[in-house]
């Protein structure tokens, strides 16, 4: 530790900033000088909830595109997407099959796992495929997986985690709900540290002290767990196997891309990330304040977002745009009810819900820019990447499952852009067909992702 | 959030949908066609006892945790990401797992509190009367004495046990370790950040012993805690510590006797307040927002002198009064304060402090008839019998009803609730279309007859002109009710009120959900009916079952 020069762009993260980032040196050779078309290399997953606007109550389709492959027209839900839609394939004509459950419930939770809601209001069945493909691909990255999520835990769940809030589901059984990061200063601190860079000294000092720290915190685990019987021995090992997750986020170096500089830290002191513990069930109480906030701080978890992949310090993410409950409102486009009240507690609003979608396809187009404009050696952040954004269900007013509202971007795996796949013919349009596809871009070469009551083969023609 | 048995009920409700009869619970407990399982309470099958899983501290119980520990008192769990909802109350054992995210945050939080606990002269004096003496040069003989008996109290009371020398032993080359290069203070905040993230400090971990009797039950240590977190939600304090080490912690009056002086001790208010504030739709009244055009006298500030309204009149209740649950849900008279009287029209009360006043016996009794709880559900403008039946329904009389599928609303176009003048018009569906009937007709007709209180939990009496008719009825006995008053004397004579009062404290009281066929679940629920539904003592008789005085059967040791 103590041979390293840090230079002025070092970086602290981790922990309460444990670990520490270094600027790419190019004598080291580029580490991500892969091909675009060998496997992806970064996944991320973008939620927003209620679906888009499938049928605006007079049978038209206000997300689909127009046209064939290659020569669509892009709908009105999806125009603001027109700028990246070079990196953009429209996936259209599948179902959620496996959301099997309560509806809002079963639909988030089959969304990334393609099984069935667990007995009894659970959660899933299966693994999340951000974490099977994190299991690929995040070994010598200090964050495995990224979650985070804005203005999140509204409505019946009250700020807590609960099948209707939750998307990312462990690797191994009982496949554990993962929470999402919610405050934006804690996820700077986390990620892109709060020492002085130009201290050195004082961070190996860190270092060292937070190692000690957790080598002891686990020898506690590890001793108290052999002394308990299997249950609770069980949930001892399991919170050991987090904290030598941490440990291991301390150790190894890790090289940043040339493309990697921390976003600026902004003000969010407008803005109470877990409003939610103060939610009522029907979204009868505002955060007024908050709500105000969620462009500009959602602005700012996608800029923190991109360059936590720029920078190495995870390939896998997730953004979560609030929850299936959505109970907040839109003061910015002039929506004072909240976006459940639109999709159906209100009777079904397809003027407001467009309105929304169209936002969220405007959030997008940014985070897609913002990792086309990442450049890692002869391609872009993007290129490298697969990003999947998805809902709970396709149309609101019935919780329809059929032609989700699907859209992948970049180029990771040989994913072909600039195309609208309608799938109209498919003789099993079941979507645990699209997360096989996927993972097989990561070199994942699985048949059959999730439920295989639900799964046939991969979906053709992503590549 | 009942959990319950949810499949088998959504499976009712669909078949009442296929024309079977309805959403009834007869069907609900078993399921047609199942024969219930007879309850088996042998003392050799001691079900309510036989499974007390692992509990970790919730952020409500370590805010207060650090708070008697160390005196810091800026609530640093809040940080932490949020529990399971699990039995509603955010501390069911068997859903609470670990992330990689609340790994980190404890380790965060930890040092945020290791280094406030460590800033001052007086803080360190706070670890121990020799910490603030230690300075640069101070005879390193000196500094170790004081390092280790710090680290000899600290862990005593962070792990709420005595401490074998060994376990001293390991922190205090933990701190000599961290002392290398670091200030004696950093190395002692150091090794507290370790203490905090230390599974002794963060679970509850019971190994008990064998008694006279051949039984499992927690040790006096273990059973301080349990006391200490069930009536304080915080570690035990000295007087437990003590009665721990003397022996008075293993039999059923010496608990008993701890107990009832923990209840009567203000710290119990927190506890009580934190169970309120989750069980009724009074926690988040301080934001609840309604418009200013429609509701002049209304404003976020009235919305949280409700809730104190709700929670002082329980506070009074439990803590100083006949503690009746049946008293709670028909007193005659609330608490207001000055603003609050102007808001209800209420004269000649004046001042901040909350005083007791007569209720209008025709238009309000008790507790479902504050404003705030009955303007709490409702999500708009308008009120909605849906939501406030469904809160009476399935939070107080906890029957649950299960949410309307996909099929129906495949069926169904929801109601409108801004065509009709009267809320009964809005819902008029809910009474008329079978599919929707089935479940809404245990529901709305409880909400409708709370239509008299608009959507702040004002009186009226006319909605746009039109006469408010707010008759309704109990789900499944269908006692007729007319208007709200005529409701809280209906539902006060229910029995399910107590079962399920009763219920929702030995969910929150064991960290747990219990299922119908809990053994003691129903022996508590008979002696809480028996005592005249006394809430204090309910809460002394959770202290007095087999779920809390033993331990399970199987040995937790490994094999």
């Amino acid at each position: 530790m103590s041979h390293l020069r840090l230079s002025r762009r070092t970086m602290l993260r981790g922990a309460g900033s444990i670990a520490i980032a270094l600027p790419w040196l190019e004598i080291m050779g580029n580490p991500n000088s892969a091909k675009a078309a060998e496997s992806a290399r970064r996944f991320i997953t973008v939620y927003t909830p209620g679906g888009s606007v499938v049928d605006d109550g007079q049978g038209r389709n206000r997300w689909r595109p127009v046209g064939g492959e290659t020569d669509f027209t892009l709908s009105p839900i999806l125009e603001p997407l027109e700028r990246v839609r070079d990196n953009l394939l429209v996936i259209d004509g599948l179902s959620m099959m496996s959301a099997v459950g309560e509806q809002h419930q079963a639909g988030i939770i089959a969304w990334l796992t393609g099984t069935p809601q667990a007995d009894g209001n659970g959660y899933s069945r299966g693994p999340s495929l951000d974490q099977v493909i994190a299991s690929r691909m995040s070994s010598d990255v200090p964050v495995r997986s990224l979650q985070l999520a804005v203005r999140w835990g509204t409505g019946k769940s009250h700020g807590l985690l609960h099948p209707i809030n939750c998307a990312n589901f462990e690797l191994l059984a009982p496949f554990a709900p993962i929470p999402p990061r919610l405050d934006p200063q804690a996820i700077f601190t986390a990620l892109f540290g709060a020492v002085d860079p130009e201290s050195s000294l004082e961070m190996q000092a860190r270092i060292r002290s937070k190692r000690s720290i957790l080598d002891f915190v686990d020898r506690r685990y590890a001793n108290l767990a052999t002394q308990l019987g299997a249950r609770d021995r069980q949930k001892l090992e399991q919170h050991l196997t987090k904290v030598r997750e941490l440990e291991q986020s301390i150790g190894p170096l890790v090289m940043a891309t040339g493309g990697c500089s921390p976003p600026e830290r902004i003000d969010t002191s407008d803005y109470n990330p877990t409003t939610g513990l103060a939610a009522d069930d029907t979204g009868a109480i505002v955060d007024h304040s908050s709500d105000e906030a969620i462009p500009r701080i959602g602005q700012f978890m996608m800029d923190m977002l991109v360059m936590a992949l720029a920078c190495d310090i995870t390939h896998v993410a997730s953004l979560q745009w609030s929850d299936t409950e959505a109970k907040h409102t839109f003061p910015w486009l002039g929506l004072s009810e909240h976006h459940h009240f639109y999709q159906h507690d209100g009777g079904f609003r397809p003027v407001e819900c467009e309105r929304i979608a169209v936002w969220y396809s405007e959030q997008h187009a940014y985070l897609l820019t913002a990792m086309d404009t990442v450049e890692i050696g002869d391609h872009t952040l993007l290129d490298e990447s697969v990003v999947f954004f998805g809902s709970e269900l396709a149309h609101a007013p019935t919780h329809g499952k059929v032609d989700m509202p699907f859209l992948l971007a970049g180029g990771g795996g040989g994913l072909r852009g600039g195309r609208f796949l309608r799938n109209e013919h498919l003789t099993n349009p079941s979507h645990n067909n699209l997360l096989s596809a996927i993972a097989n871009l990561f070199g994942d070469d699985r048949r059959v992702f999730g439920d295989p009551n639900f799964a046939s083969a991969p979906l053709a023609s992503l590549t | 959030m009942e959990q319950r048995k949810p499949m088998t009920r959504f499976r009712t409700c669909i078949a009442a949908i296929l024309g079977f009869s309805a959403c009834v619970p007869d069907f609900v407990i078993g399921g047609p066609g199942e024969a219930a399982t007879p309850v088996d309470c042998e003392p050799s099958h001691r079900q309510f006892a036989g499974n007390a899983p692992l509990r970790r501290l919730t952020r409500f119980e370590y805010n207060q945790t650090i708070r008697d520990l160390f005196g810091d008192d800026t609530s640093p769990a809040n940080a932490l990401p949020s529990e399971e909802i699990g039995n509603g109350f955010g501390n069911d054992a068997e859903s609470q797992v670990v992330s990689s995210l609340l790994a980190e945050q404890y380790a965060i939080v930890a040092e945020g509190i290791a280094t406030r606990v460590t800033a001052s002269p007086e803080a360190l004096a706070r670890l121990s009367s020799c910490a603030p003496q230690i300075v640069e040069g101070t005879d390193p003989a000196v500094e170790r004495e004081c390092a280790d008996r710090v680290l000899a109290i600290l862990a005593r009371r962070a792990y709420r046990r005595p401490v074998e020398v060994a376990e001293v032993d390991a922190l205090i080359d933990l701190q000599r370790t961290l002392r290398e290069g670091a200030t004696f203070r950093s190395s002692i905040a150091a090794t507290i950040e370790a203490v905090l993230q230390s599974p002794d400090f963060l679970y509850r971990v019971e190994r008990g012993f064998v008694d006279s009797d051949g039984r499992r039950r927690p040790n006096g240590y273990e059973m301080a805690s349990r006391l200490s977190y069930l009536l304080w939600g915080s570690m035990p304090d000295d007087d437990l510590f003590a009665a721990a080490e003397s022996g008075e912690l293993v039999n059923h009056e010496g608990i008993l006797a701890h107990a009832e002086r923990m209840f009567d001790d203000p710290r119990s208010r927190v506890v009580t307040r934190f169970f309120f504030d989750n069980l009724l739709p009074i926690g988040g009244l301080a934001e609840l927002e309604r418009s200013e055009d429609r509701f002049p006298t209304y404003s976020a500030e009235v919305g949280a002198l409700l809730r104190e309204e709700t929670q002082t009149f329980l506070a009074y209740e439990l803590h100083e009064s006949s503690g009746s649950w049946k008293t709670v849900l028909t007193a005659p008279y609330t608490f207001v304060n000055e603003d609050l009287a102007a808001f209800y029209g209420i004269p000649d009360i004046e001042g901040d402090e909350f005083r007791q006043v007569s209720l209008d016996p025709e238009r309000r009794l008790g507790l479902l008839t504050h404003a705030g709880v009955v303007a709490g559900p409702i999500h708009s403008n308008d009120t909605n019998p849906v939501v406030r039946g469904s809160f009476i329904v399935q939070r107080l009389l906890c029957e649950t009803i299960p949410p309307p599928t996909g099929d129906i609303l495949a069926q169904v176009k929801p109601p409108d609730p801004d065509s009709g003048a009267t809320a009964r018009e809005r819902f008029t569906q809910h009474r008329e279309d079978p599919v929707c009937m089935a479940c809404h007709q245990r529901m709305d007709p409880v909400g409708l007859a709370l239509e008299n209180y608009d959507a702040v939990g004002l009186w009226r009496d006319r909605e746009n002109g039109l006469r408010i008719d707010s008759s309704g009825q109990i789900p499944d006995s269908g006692v007729p009710v007319d208007g709200p008053v005529e409701l809280v004397q209906a539902i006060a004579d229910d029995p399910r009120t107590y079962e399920c009062f009763a219920r929702h404290w030995a969910n929150f009281a064991y960290g747990r959900t219990l299922e119908d066929d809990a053994c003691g679940l129903s022996q508590l629920q008979d002696d809480f009916v028996a005592s005249d539904y006394d809430v204090r003592e309910l809460m002394l008789g959770l202290t007095q079952t087999d779920a809390f005085l033993y331990l399970p059967e199987e040995p937790s040791e490994s094999p």
